[in-house]
């Protein structure tokens, strides 16, 4: 079987203004200017499969949402090919646009003072859905999500978790061979994002969608994607499964814990305690980082607390950029 | 320091202004093309009237009056109006409202940047264009001193109207509807757009008793007469003030009754 | 897959017109006060237009009828612009806050896309105000009512809003290049209101740049001269539909390039 996406050593540069600084660089600035050439996107190749829910990862302006933004077609590489279901994208960009479905971020591309099923509805004319594919969507959407009290709701009114679920909804609309996400779950609360990934989860299952995922949650990595890409500074660092990447990484957790007293003088005293691992503190917390294939944090913690009275303690798996940092910095075989 | 941080205000505004450039070249140059279409359209107006004085204004009276009108519009204008009301329904206003410094003077004094630049970049230049082209018709006296008194005086007018049309943003969403009839009402009873002296009197007269005039009207009569009355001027002078001061007090007035809508209902 | 047909682009155009109207319901206030401040900025221009003639019986040969005849075409030929490209004055905001982008996901033309979202209803307002002086003048002028008249009017109030239209999209589409296009935008849409004096009263140089560069001449001028002054039609008249669809079509390109241009640097 054919990728569904195919990108061959895709470059893109763009063109960028040096602002000088201050009053004085304004007045300057207004009689000459000074560009310089920016890579956001350098050398990148992959290929995806139909069905794949690909997690697409790295830091703010590593080249993320360039990527995204040339294989719906909106910017064209300056170097290399893409091919979306056998064709450029930025040829046509409206036949691309037939064929794929974009949340973008918190911008909700819902008609904003309509009810929902109104923006459905149009979407259902400008998509060309016929009647039978219509119904039958709405069919699964019923039996997916609790839909009933959104439909009638203008987007305006709905929170930001309901907005974005009518978002996803929406790009899945039509049955599109390929949908982009990007963050999907951010800024919602728990339960909100738990639903969210369900939904994301049950639609690739029935529809066979091939799903590329954006975000910074760790979270929406572990529970919907298989394999995962990285980039940063517009260069490819890995492209695998994510078990793989685990194996690297999966094992460090981040275990924070406040006590009264000097933070500082204490986090230095823990250090000295276990030296195997590494302690920061700020003024809210002491971080220790902990590679539990060394000791379980559990145990790290009751020797904590054998020596020293903890306030608060909270553990945090270890965040997509402290696992891109980590591969920038030491590389993956 | 009080002052210091409003000038912080105003350089961060000319930084900021200054970053168009494009945009300062097409302001300049749109401008010019405006003052053009003006003087054609009143050069054949006096032409079909046949006579030289018209309403005691001739061609070059009408013609420097309206392009400073102009200038002075250019450059006064500053859009408070949708400014407050889309931090009104944005809900920034809570955050601008946390500021140290009360929101009136924190707005006036963000623009007070763009005063600066459009000083230079637009009314500057046409006065200099004006002076130079019509050879002498502007007095070159007190009367400068004058204008720049009443045009200070003038700029708080108008900002105070722009505010008190904001806050009525906080009673309905309307920025455009609202917006619209302030500077359509504004334009034409100030007589920005054709001088008063065309009015006919009984119009005329009632516009006067309106705080409008002393917007475009009252600068520009000062400037333009060369040979002043002392009477006169201090009449004209003493008008703006008391509208000067009657107006912030009602758009003080007004935003401080209006703000206990946004503490009550949470924006 | 079948290409979207002018067919296609009509029905979609319906249905959000229809979905638009309905959710306008929803802001009775903001639509009532819209179109009073429509009536009201209506209004002054009668009034100034009064008092001017009040002064000036005749502008360059062109009497009161005449002229009141140039103001409603263009009020007439204005509407379109008002009702169907408003969203261009949001344009800006799109782009600057980057929500441009959620345009550039749907398979049909971005340009139709975006401005198929926002219906101004409140245009309908001025086309009233156009037609009820359009018709006022044309009695007084006996210009008579044959279907020929009636034709040629529907085909050259067609040209004058493609016209404006054009001109509208592209001072919009500034934006895409820099950033306070706002001035850009506000200074085309100050131009128009001097679109309903004739051409003639400007200088040679003026009469070729209001006619190809800025192209006010066409949105009142010229194609009504083809009903005005039937016997002293400009080849240029007859030329003005063909010349305003290639304007339209520049600007569409221009709108279109600017749009693909942006996303490039867009974050």
């Amino acid at each position: 079987m054919p990728a569904i996406i195919e990108i061959k050593d895709v470059t893109k540069e763009f063109k960028v203004l040096n602002r000088r600084e201050g009053l004085k660089g304004s007045i300057k600035d207004l009689f000459s200017r000074d560009y310089k050439t920016v890579r956001a996107v350098d050398s990148i190749s992959m290929s995806i499969e139909q069905g794949e829910i690909v997690g697409y990862l790295g830091p703010n302006g590593a080249g993320k949402s360039t990527t995204i933004k040339m294989m719906t077609g909106v910017l064209e590489p300056t170097e290399g090919q893409i091919l979306v279901d056998g064709a450029a994208p930025y040829k046509n960009r409206e036949r691309n646009a037939q064929k794929i479905g974009v949340v973008f971020g918190q911008r909700s591309q819902l008609w904003w003072a309509l009810p929902l099923i109104e923006s459905f509805r149009l979407l259902k004319d400008i998509y060309r859905i016929s009647d039978e594919q219509y119904d039958g969507m709405m069919k699964l959407y019923g039996s997916l999500v609790d839909i009933e009290p959104l439909l009638h709701k203008p987007v305006r009114q709905m929170s930001l978790g309901q907005r974005t679920l009518s978002d996803i909804l929406a790009a899945f609309l039509h049955d599109p061979k390929i949908v982009f996400l990007d963050e999907p779950t951010i800024g919602l609360d728990v339960s909100m994002k738990a639903k969210i990934r369900t939904l994301i989860h049950a639609l690739n299952k029935e529809k066979n969608t091939t799903v590329i995922l954006t975000t910074h949650d760790m979270g929406d990595v572990d529970a919907l994607c298989r394999r995962i890409v990285i980039i940063d500074k517009g260069k490819m660092l890995y492209d695998n499964d994510i078990e793989h990447l685990k194996g690297f990484f999966g094992s460090y957790r981040t275990l924070k814990i406040r006590i009264d007293g000097d933070m500082k003088e204490i986090a230095e005293s823990i250090q000295k305690e276990l030296p195997d691992f590494s302690v920061s503190a700020d003024d809210e917390w002491i971080s220790v980082l902990v590679d539990e294939e060394k000791a379980k944090v559990i145990d790290v913690l009751g020797r904590l607390q054998s020596s020293c009275k903890i306030k608060d303690m909270q553990l945090e798996e270890i965040s997509t950029e402290e696992v891109i940092k980590k591969i920038y910095e030491e590389g993956v075989s | 320091m009080k002052l210091k941080r409003y000038l912080a205000l105003t350089r961060a505004g000319i930084i900021e202004a200054l970053q168009f450039r494009l945009g300062s070249f097409v302001i300049v140059v749109g401008n010019l093309l405006y003052l053009i279409v003006v003087y054609f359209l009143w050069k054949a107006i006096y032409a079909s009237a046949g006579t030289k004085v018209v309403n005691g204004m001739t061609f070059s009276d009408t013609l420097i009056y309206l392009v400073l009108a102009t200038a002075l519009f250019n450059f006064m204008e500053m859009y408070a109006v949708w400014e407050i009301g889309r931090a009104i329904q944005s809900g920034k206003i809570v955050l601008d409202l946390l500021k140290p410094m009360k929101y009136r003077t924190y707005l006036f004094w963000s623009y007070s940047g763009s005063f600066v630049t459009n000083f230079f970049m637009t009314f500057l230049p046409t006065f200099i264009v004006v002076t130079a082209v019509t050879h002498g018709a502007v007095h070159l006296g007190l009367n400068l001193l004058c204008f720049v008194i009443s045009v200070v005086m003038a700029i708080i007018i108008n900002y105070s109207i722009d505010f008190i049309v904001g806050t009525i943003c906080l009673y309905t969403e309307s920025i455009w509807g609202i917006n619209i009839m302030k500077q359509v009402i504004v334009l034409l009873l100030s007589g920005a757009t054709i001088p008063l002296a065309f009015f006919p009197d009984g119009f005329r007269r009632a516009v006067e008793c309106l705080p409008f005039q002393s917007i475009y009207n009252a600068p520009l009569s000062i400037l333009l007469d060369a040979d002043p009355e002392p009477k006169k001027l201090v009449t004209t002078l003493g008008i703006q003030l008391i509208w000067c001061v009657v107006m912030t007090v009602i758009s003080k007035l007004f935003w401080k009754a209006s703000l206990r809508r946004i503490t009550v209902n949470g924006g | 897959m079948k290409r979207n047909g002018l067919g296609f682009y009509l029905r979609i155009y319906g249905k959000i017109l229809a979905q638009d109207l309905k959710s306008k319901m929803s802001y009775r206030a903001d639509f009532i006060i819209s179109t009073i401040g429509m009536i009201f900025t209506n209004i002054s221009g009668f009034v100034s237009f009064w008092i001017l003639f009040r002064s000036f019986p005749s502008i360059n040969g062109w009497g009161y009828y005449e002229m009141l005849f140039l103001y409603g075409f263009s009020l007439v030929a204005l509407t379109p612009v008002q009702c169907l490209f408003d969203n261009n004055w949001s344009l800006r905001q799109y782009v600057y806050s980057g929500d441009f982008i959620k345009y550039c996901f749907r398979p049909i033309n971005l340009f139709f896309y975006y401005q198929s979202e926002v219906f101004d209803i409140k245009g309908l307002g001025q086309l009233a105000f156009g037609l009820g002086t359009l018709i006022y003048s044309w009695t007084k002028i006996g210009l008579g009512f044959t279907p020929l008249i009636l034709l040629k009017m529907t085909v050259f109030l067609i040209t004058a809003s493609l016209v404006m239209a054009a001109m509208q999209n592209a001072a919009a589409a500034t934006c895409f290049w820099i950033q306070n296009s706002f001035y850009i935008l506000d200074l085309v849409t100050r131009f128009k209101d001097y679109a309903k004096y004739p051409i003639t009263i400007f200088s040679p140089v003026f009469r070729f740049i209001f006619t190809f560069f800025l192209p006010i001449a066409f949105i009142a001028y010229y194609p009504s001269l083809v009903v005005l002054r039937p016997d002293e039609v400009p080849l240029l008249s007859w030329l003005s539909p063909l010349i305003a669809v290639v304007f339209f079509w520049l600007s569409y390109k221009l709108w279109m390039r600017g749009a693909m241009k942006y996303n490039g640097t867009g974050s």
